[in-house]
């Protein structure tokens, strides 16, 4: 008898694990919506753009009086610089991006012609390869500058990714994603999950651990720790080095999926970037 | 005539000690290729870096590995074989654990904390 408990017992199981595994992008959101909301209940939806600073009321102290002077304001004008200055062939990238500046929330999105997640830095580099330039490094210098004009002209904006049906490679897509946001990676074993999910609120050391939730808001951010701004694959790049497991490439499939099923999760919250973080 | 014996005495010094010089340093490349440890060393290296490649293809490679090959080469090359093969011995060890974390992870699980979020 006890065999047939235990048996159906672990049928159970394997079947729940199976079901969650295989829920679609708007169950999974649901879910997150659902467990942050069961975590910080009194935290309301639209404070989770603000990271951390959503559930620290000491860090939030220190974060409001740095945005009374923002670190990364050199860097809006700077970019503004960089978007109107035609390049070399006469062309902007106005003309890569007609409704620009404010085209942050198109992004990251399905290109079913390149068959791959699209992301903003991505298109910014394609229009300058188009136009004869150089592109842009990924993680660190002017690519900033650009994506910090960008993210301050689309304050305000929803995220809204779509998950198009009629090509099954942008679900794919997704749930690569997914499965790289859940798991364990490195010598020290753990997923993106174990830190923002299930540990989300503790102490690792000095610092509490953020919510997922809105995590992909407010890019690029200026972190004390970095002295500048930074890309948001900068951060998945750290974040694999605090794991110590070996980054991968910024802008590379893995961190373009994830940053897709990232930003998914976060459908509805207003963008906010560019950031500020210790 | 005497300058030319001086001369030529000089130049058979520097010559013998050319060649006494050559004789030595064959004699040390010859002692470091018979050095047991140096072909012991020189393996185990190569086995880590089969190990951490079979990691990188399952994306499962881990931070450190990399730069714990890329050390046991230089304490090899120094003639430091012990301290070479242990960490060559780490750095497969990590190659082989990252492969297996990888690997045992290759379908999605949901953890359990999270699961019941699903319902409803």
């Amino acid at each position: 008898m006890n065999k047939v408990i235990k048996s159906l017992v672990a049928l159970a199981l394997a079947g729940g694990v199976t079901m969650t595994a295989q829920a679609s992008p708007e169950q999974d959101r649901a879910a997150f919506v659902k467990y942050y909301k069961d975590r910080f209940p009194e935290v309301p939806m639209e404070e989770y753009p603000n990271g951390v600073y959503a559930i620290d009321k000491v860090g939030r102290e220190n974060w409001e009086a740095i945005e009374e002077f923002p670190p990364y304001e050199p860097f809006i004008d700077s970019g503004q610089e960089m978007w109107e200055k035609p390049f070399a062939n006469g062309k902007t990238y106005k003309d890569c991006f007609p409704d620009g500046p404010a085209i942050a929330a198109k992004y990251p999105h399905w290109d079913k012609k390149k068959g791959m997640v699209v992301t903003l830095p991505l298109a910014l580099n394609e229009c300058r390869k188009a136009n004869g330039e150089k592109p842009l490094k990924y993680k660190k210098g002017p690519i900033n500058d650009l994506l910090a004009y960008i993210a301050y002209e689309s304050r305000g904006q929803k995220i809204d990714v779509k998950i198009p049906e009629d090509d099954p490679r942008a679900l794919e897509a997704y749930e690569k994603g997914k499965k790289f946001y859940f798991t364990r990676r490195g010598q020290l074993n753990f997923s993106c999950a174990s830190c923002h999910l299930q540990n989300a609120g503790m102490r690792v050391r000095t610092e509490i651990l953020s919510p997922s939730l809105g995590h992909v808001t407010h890019w690029p951010t200026y972190r004390s720790k970095w002295g500048t701004v930074g890309t948001l694959h900068r951060r998945f790049t750290g974040c694999n080095k605090n794991i110590r497991a070996k980054p991968f490439k910024a802008q590379g499939e893995q961190y373009r999926n994830l940053e897709y099923f990232l930003t998914y999760m976060s459908n509805g919250l207003k963008l906010n970037g560019p950031g500020s973080r210790k | 005539m005497m300058r030319i014996d001086k001369t030529m005495t000089g130049v058979a010094l520097a010559l013998a000690l050319m060649l006494g010089g050559g004789v030595a340093m064959a004699a040390g490349t010859d002692a470091k290729a018979a050095d047991p440890k140096a072909a012991e060393a020189a393996k185990v290296i190569e086995h880590a870096e089969m190990a951490r490649k079979r990691a990188a293809s399952v994306d499962g490679e881990w931070r450190d590995t990399a730069k714990f090959i890329k050390k046991a080469r230089a304490l090899a090359k120094e003639g430091k074989y012990d301290a070479a093969i242990k960490l060559a011995k780490k750095a497969k060890r990590q190659g082989e654990l990252g492969y297996e974390q990888a690997v045992s992870q290759e379908k999605l699980r949901i953890p359990s904390y999270f699961q019941s979020y699903y319902s409803d």
